[in-house]
């Protein structure tokens, strides 16, 4: 009797064994559908991207000394660049074709461009904890990262830009009504992305909200979706586009902090900076920096382009 | 060092996480180790077929997938644990299985000898077990033992990406304001060193005080 009890519980296992494995299949491969849907300038995004790329500007040979960091970049005939591969409209890698796409990942093409004269990068994967040594290291050439502006930071890496303004917003379930603004966060438990500016700006905009950090975004959408948390507080252009591909989740209020993304670079290299720097005003002024913005963050975000920010504004850059 | 000295509450609170979670998976695996150690030398094919297909699993999965399936997959099917208490029981089982394996090995060092004569007098399998074959088995093993809870003890970092906050997070989170990855991680890494050094000292000290002279 206690063997047939033992087979028919092992079969029952089994089959509970087999249906979580099913289900956490599903499951996993719902999170990769997530986010790449979240990539909606990619389709035909290719072309406009390359056109860009061919109308964009190229340093003239008297802007690049001899022994200059762009000198060497040039002769090496590729950028090396520090960034991400899954950050969606920002630096994602593309599947199909391999490429990485996104803003940042644009913005270091161009630079490319500039110094080379095609748009040659070689992207280095690199986490959040490692930016400062790669640069002091030399690792890299600059990097394209979302990197926020902050003056602890601009004690060792040095800042081109800011390229890019972006803010914080907070993202709910579809279905949920009591959460308008940061202001309501206060008590709530907070889904934040590890090592985002969100995990110390939430304790200054909502006092007494809880945090959970997830490792990387479609974690994060996912752990709201299934409740572990009752918002999702993450860069409002992240947001946007994780909205539009996630039915089950919604933007709430304005984004509630400034993030000011800057060029991080060598520190010592303050030639490298002001070359950068030029190169940034210059696509500023000639409409190149508003083609990549409408190619890639302006296919999620409502009303039109922004002013592009005014570079050294900030505190450390 | 200012990174590390002004931010020893964060330092703090993320150490007790991860002692806490450290002392509960232990003894979350040790159970297990010896159950599934047992299951694997147990008279039973199939109870045996059992042990053996845990351990195959369990070693032979990346305990990152593991924690990130049972923790995203399982509220898919209505499951929902907390955070803590998810990475605990995902990181025992995953470290039972590693225990169960030297576990086995400490009970293959006991001489058949023993077994027989404790058949010979009358015991029952478990008692055999019980009284003749786990305390012998258990104390040849310490060392090893010792050794796969500091493996432990490294591996409640990866509860980081699930959402916990323990020593590696509130590095993370501590680097972010201060952005002095080198002082923080080395301080950080310092800490699980001293952890590390305390469980090999105990268990050398229990090993000295258990070990069979043969």
């Amino acid at each position: 009797m206690s063997i047939l009890s033992r087979n028919v519980t092992r079969r029952r296992a089994l089959t509970i064994a087999a249906t979580a494995v099913t289900v956490a299949l599903a499951a996993t491969g719902c999170g990769d559908g997530g986010s790449a849907p979240a990539l909606p300038g990619a389709a035909g995004g290719d072309k406009a991207a390359q056109s860009v790329f061919d109308a964009a500007p190229v340093a003239s040979d008297a802007e690049i000394p001899a022994g200059s960091t762009m000198d060497k970049i040039r002769k090496r005939g590729y950028l090396t660049v520090g960034g991400s591969l899954d950050a969606p409209l920002l630096s994602q890698q593309n599947p199909v074709t391999g490429e990485i796409e996104g803003f940042d990942a644009d913005m270091a093409k161009l630079l490319a461009k500039y110094i080379i004269g095609k748009p040659e990068v070689k992207t280095v994967t690199i986490g959040t904890q490692t930016r400062e040594a790669m640069l002091q290291a030399k690792e890299v050439d600059a990097v394209f990262q979302t990197y926020t502006i902050t003056p602890q930071r601009a004690t060792q890496v040095a800042f081109a830009g800011p390229y890019l303004t972006s803010g914080l917003a907070v993202a709910v379930r579809k279905d949920e009504t009591s959460i308008k603004s940061v202001k309501d966060l206060a008590g709530k438990t907070v889904i934040v992305g590890a090592n985002t500016p969100a995990v110390t700006a939430l304790p200054e905009a909502a006092p007494g909200s809880k945090q959970v950090a997830f490792a990387t975004d479609p974690q994060a959408v996912q752990a709201l979706l299934q409740k572990r948390g009752d918002a999702y507080v993450q860069d409002f252009t992240l947001l946007a586009s994780n909205a539009k591909s996630n039915p089950g989740m919604k933007v709430v209020g304005e984004p509630f902090t400034t993030e000011a993304y800057g060029i991080g670079l060598n520190h010592e290299d303050t030639e490298f900076k002001e070359f950068v720097n030029n190169w940034l005003r210059k696509i500023q002024a000639d409409g190149t920096w508003a083609k990549v913005w409408q190619n890639t963050l302006g296919s999620v975000v409502e009303g039109g382009t922004p002013t592009p920010p005014a570079i050294g504004s900030v505190e450390g850059s | 060092m200012d990174a590390l000295t002004g931010h020893l509450g964060e330092f703090g609170h993320g150490l007790v996480t991860t002692v806490h979670m450290t002392v509960v998976t232990t003894i979350g695996a040790l159970l297990l180790g010896v159950i599934v150690a047992t299951l694997r030398i147990c008279p039973v094919p199939l109870l045996r077929g059992v042990g053996t297909v845990y351990v195959e699993v369990l070693q032979n999965l990346p305990l990152l997938a593991l924690l990130v399936l049972f923790v995203f997959a399982l509220p898919t099917i209505g499951i929902t644990f907390p955070l803590f208490t998810s990475a605990a029981i995902v990181i025992s089982a995953y470290e039972g299985a590693y225990l169960a394996e030297a576990i086995r090995a400490g009970i293959n060092t006991v001489g058949v000898g023993q077994a027989e004569a404790a058949r010979a007098i009358g015991l029952t399998f478990s008692q055999s077990l019980r009284y003749v074959i786990l305390p012998q088995g258990l104390r040849a093993v310490i060392q090893p033992m010792g050794t796969i809870c500091i493996a432990l003890l490294m591996n409640t970092s990866l509860a980081a990406a699930v959402g916990v906050v323990e020593l590696t997070q509130a590095a993370n989170n501590v680097n972010l304001v201060e952005a002095q990855p080198i002082a923080v991680f080395t301080g950080a890494g310092l800490a699980y060193m001293l952890l590390a050094l305390l469980i090999s000292r105990i268990t050398g000290a229990l090993e000295r005080r258990f070990a069979i002279v043969r």
